[in-house]
């Protein structure tokens, strides 16, 4: 990353000197301003618009950070002397990542020494147009629309010889209709009429319209078969392909969109482009390849003709063009209503029970009224205008034929061209309107299926960051944890934990203990290996997290969380989630350990009931239950439980509880939990101050030390003594 | 409709800070230095609650203490009712903070039509080609009629009323609104 971009124009001093010079673009008042950051190995300078304005030397300065606003970001030092914070600028995000970058050098260089003149880490902007790519293959709004097409017809490249085999089908049942208008010719100038007519040559004639009219038929049931045979794998492979990437792909990338999105991608955008591949292409290549052999066809035919044809061709074009953008406008406004119908109705019933205990049921049927009326009108104003589309090209086509009609009667009375030739011409001309037609509403489709082109190859070209190396370990694990020097943000320069280092012994019992939002969750997500940390190692067993294979990790791991997720399915198949291929008793067994055979028992249909949707027709105290006999099944060496009881009553926790202890015995366990009382048979605890370990010992230990824990327990202790007095 | 009032909540009741009693500084910090009812506090900063429609109303006033955690001392209720130089003063500070630039015209929208923007307009910060990663989200008007934009290096822009904008850029808006 470049760290020296400019210097302020006044600038007198030696600039060879000058290691770093950021521009920054506003005031502490929030001003526009334009000044430079600056700084050599001793010194720093603020330079604003009048020139020098601050120089403080580096040295007097103990850490270095960049602070993100709600609008602006600010750059300040740490003072050695007093331990205040001195602010160096301002500037818009535009500037932050730089900055950022700069902080971190600083702050490396006055607590170690060694200062690192040049930075590694990649441009976070595109070189081109200046927007942030951090994390992206290509820049978005750089990218050129051809990419996307290569990519599509390499894919397609994959069925070339179904593709190319219905082409052919079809274009030979094309060419079997072009010879059709040839036929009408000869019946009208050669078979004649009265008694001098051919019949003969009319009945030979009539049997080959009959055969080719069979011929054609079964061009396009042989082309029809296999383009079914060739959309469906083409939607199946790439559906497949969609899914295994969505399953490759980082917590990180898969949280930067909804899950509405990813299934809009797998579903619609998949459909759009098998519609497109699979019909619309094909239909491109006939569609062009007839216009070109009947353009031919008609010229060779009778020039003149064929140019009254074609004159109006290129004043239909420009209509469609200038209609088709009304069109578009029109379509995307009534898209953007959909999105938002779509949204209030998925919102209004997943909120269903807030809305019937507020009873706002009628305020709620006005909104959607509102709503559904901007739809339809909309909609109304798009579809006028798509159908006036078609009567306009009629219009402007239909005066070409005209004119072909009156020439052509012309030149039949002035016997320049047979009637069966002028009749052989006016079926050409019919049939190139429908190719015409077509190409004209092409963009439009073309447009549509580029946009879901670029979201489904934007998930299938992402780099995967989690990747498994082909030398990736397989192992069975024992369960020793150790954490050397770990940093994690889930964004760049934001970072949750810092410089992380401990161990924990096979079999150990560890209770993460700190604030909510201090990085507890985040720790166990890197033990899980659902992101990989920033800097520093995760180790099990002496591996590293990054050289295991994520098999020997996952295999080994069990999980219980506080919001159970069980999937639509018995509470057998939920149980047996961690393991398919378990046995009938096996399952039992860790139901009984989980205190969950009893209850399942109850149910109407034992082990196959049905648990529903996300698992809603058991209480949260059953579904956690459940959760552990999963997690039992596995059979896990390193156990992890993040807040598994807190969204349980007392009772239900003491029975949850009984459950987790048998669990835990003998595993590498890290647990969460809000309740420190908890926490209580931990052999250590771990507690977490601003990102950063804080203690590292017994309750007893840390009680007596007197530090942050010592001071969650306390507030919690006065807590509980609080209720209790409330309570009577 | 039952009118609720606060105090009938044995909870902390909304704090009004008395604003002839709090004293503000400027500290080289890049915070505010404060003085109320005989408290001082060191690294002060003040959150708009609604920085959408009131930007001088509801003024939270908050410190950050030794464990740095942010702790509200109490809400400015109407920044009218400071004096001359201490309003000034909180008005350079939020404008500092929520530094938002208005768009005043848009020349053009290009759609790349992969959920990405390109907005060229004219901006109380200059003109400025506005480059949006997922337009859906961050090109948005809310149920007050205000367009937040965010940009891919996470600015924000705002157009506060659609209405005082001119006719063709309203035009050009309208297929993404």
């Amino acid at each position: 990353m470049n760290l020296k971009i400019s210097l302020p124009k006044d600038y007198s001093g030696n600039s060879e000197e000058i290691i770093f010079s950021l521009p920054f673009d506003i005031t502490e008042k929030g001003k526009l301003t334009k000044g430079h950051f600056m700084a050599d190995r001793n010194k720093m300078y603020v330079y604003g618009e009048k020139g020098r304005e601050k120089t403080f030397e580096i040295k007097d300065f103990y850490s270095f950070e960049v602070f993100r606003q709600s609008g602006s970001s600010m750059f300040r030092g740490r003072r050695r002397d007093n331990s205040k914070w001195e602010l160096f600028c301002c500037f818009s995000q535009t500037h932050y990542i730089r900055f950022a970058e700069l902080a971190k050098i600083l702050d490396f260089y006055v607590k170690t020494g060694e200062l690192s003149e040049t930075s590694d880490t990649q441009e976070p902007n595109c070189p081109k147009c200046g927007a942030k790519i951090e994390g992206m293959a290509e820049c978005p709004f750089c990218a050129k629309r051809s990419g996307t097409v290569k990519k599509l017809l390499n894919r397609m490249m994959r069925y070339k010889v179904p593709f190319f085999a219905v082409t052919a089908l079809a274009i030979m049942s094309y060419g079997a209709n072009i010879i059709m208008p040839m036929m009408y010719r000869q019946v009208v100038d050669d078979v004649g009429i009265g008694e001098g007519a051919d019949l003969s040559l009319f009945a030979r004639i009539a049997v080959m319209i009959v055969a080719l009219s069979a011929i054609t038929c079964l061009f396009d049931f042989a082309a029809w078969k296999i383009n079914i045979r060739l959309s469906t794998r083409f939607i199946r492979d790439l559906r497949k392909d969609l899914f295994d990437k969505i399953q490759l792909i980082s917590m990180k990338s898969f949280s930067r969109r909804t899950s509405g999105e990813i299934i809009r991608r797998l579903s619609e955008d998949a459909r759009v482009l098998q519609n497109f591949m699979t019909g619309n292409g094909r239909q491109m290549i006939l569609n062009v390849a007839a216009l070109m052999v009947l353009a031919i066809i008609m010229f060779v035919t009778n020039w003149r003709l064929a140019l009254m044809v074609v004159i109006p061709l290129p004043v239909a074009g420009w209509a469609a063009q200038k209609i088709m953008k009304r069109i578009g406008a029109g379509y995307q406004r009534w898209w953007r209503r959909t999105c938002d119908s779509s949204k209030y109705l998925n919102d209004v019933i997943s909120g269903t029970k807030v809305v019937k205990s507020y009873g706002s049921e009628e305020r709620e049927i006005e909104r959607y009224k509102g709503i559904s009326y901007k739809v339809s009108k909309n909609l109304e104003r798009a579809e006028c205008t798509w159908y006036l589309l078609y009567p306009i090209m009629r219009y402007i086509l239909a005066v070409g034929e005209m004119l072909m009609l009156y020439f052509g009667a012309s030149y039949v009375m002035g016997m320049t061209i047979t009637l069966g030739e002028f009749v052989q011409f006016t079926g050409y001309a019919s049939m190139m309107y429908g190719p015409v037609y077509w190409l004209i509403q092409l963009p439009r489709t073309l447009t549509q299926a580029m946009v879901s082109a670029g979201k489904v190859f934007e998930i299938l070209d992402e780099p995967i960051d989690l990747s498994e190396s082909e030398n990736a370990l397989k192992c069975d694990i024992e369960g020793n944890i150790t954490f050397e020097n770990v940093s994690f943000g889930y964004t760049a320069y934001n970072p949750v934990l810092k410089n992380i280092s401990f161990e924990i012994k096979q079999g150990e019992m560890i209770g993460l203990v700190g604030h909510s939002g201090v990085g507890k969750s985040t720790l166990i997500n890197l033990v899980m290996r659902l992101y990989d940390p920033t800097y520093g190692s995760i180790k099990i067993d002496g591996t590293d997290l990054r050289e295991m294979s994520s098999e020997s990790l996952h295999s080994r791991l069990g999980v219980v969380l506080q919001e159970t997720f069980l999937f639509n399915g018995t509470v057998m198949e939920n149980i047996a989630y961690s393991k398919p291929d378990a046995t009938f008793e096996e399952i039992i067994a860790a139901a009984k350990i989980a205190d969950c055979h009893d209850f399942i028992t109850r149910l109407p249909d034992g082990y196959n009931t049905y648990v529903g949707e996300k698992g809603y027709s058991l209480s949260g105290g059953e579904r956690q239950r459940v959760a552990i006999a999963r997690a039992i099944l596995r059979n896990p060496k390193i156990l992890i439980l993040d807040e598994a009881t807190a969204s349980l009553d007392t009772q239900t926790e003491k029975q949850i509880q009984t459950a987790l202890n048998r669990l835990i015995k003998g595993r590498t366990t890290i647990a969460i939990a809000h309740r420190l009382s908890t926490l209580s048979s931990a052999d250590r605890l771990i507690v977490l101050d601003k990102g950063k370990v804080a203690e590292i010992g017994t309750h007893t230990e840390l009680m007596g030390r007197k530090g942050v824990y010592y001071r969650l327990v306390m507030a919690q202790r006065s807590t509980s003594a609080m209720k209790e007095t409330a309570e009577g | 409709m039952n009118n609720y009032k606060i105090d009938d909540f044995s909870i902390d009741t909304l704090r009004i800070i008395d604003v002839n009693k709090l004293k503000l500084e400027r500290k080289d910090s890049g915070y505010l230095f404060a003085e109320y009812e005989g408290k001082s506090y060191e690294e002060v900063s003040l959150t708009r609650l609604q920085p959408f429609y009131c930007l001088d109303a509801y003024i939270s006033v908050s410190f950050r203490n030794n464990e740095e955690e942010w702790i509200e001392i109490g809400v400015i209720r109407d920044l009218k009712e400071m004096s001359g130089e201490q309003r000034q003063l909180c008005e350079d500070y939020l404008n500092f903070r929520y530094y938002i630039p208005v768009i005043t015209k848009i020349h053009s929208i290009r759609d790349n039509r992969m959920g990405y923007l390109f907005v060229d307009a004219d901006t109380t910060a200059g003109r400025k080609k506005i480059a949006i990663n997922d337009w859906w989200t961050n090109f948005r008007i809310n149920n007050s009629g205000i367009l937040t934009v965010t940009d891919s290096d996470g600015n924000k822009y705002q157009i506060p009323d659609l209405n005082k904008l001119d006719g063709k850029s309203n035009k050009k808006l309208e297929l993404f609104v």
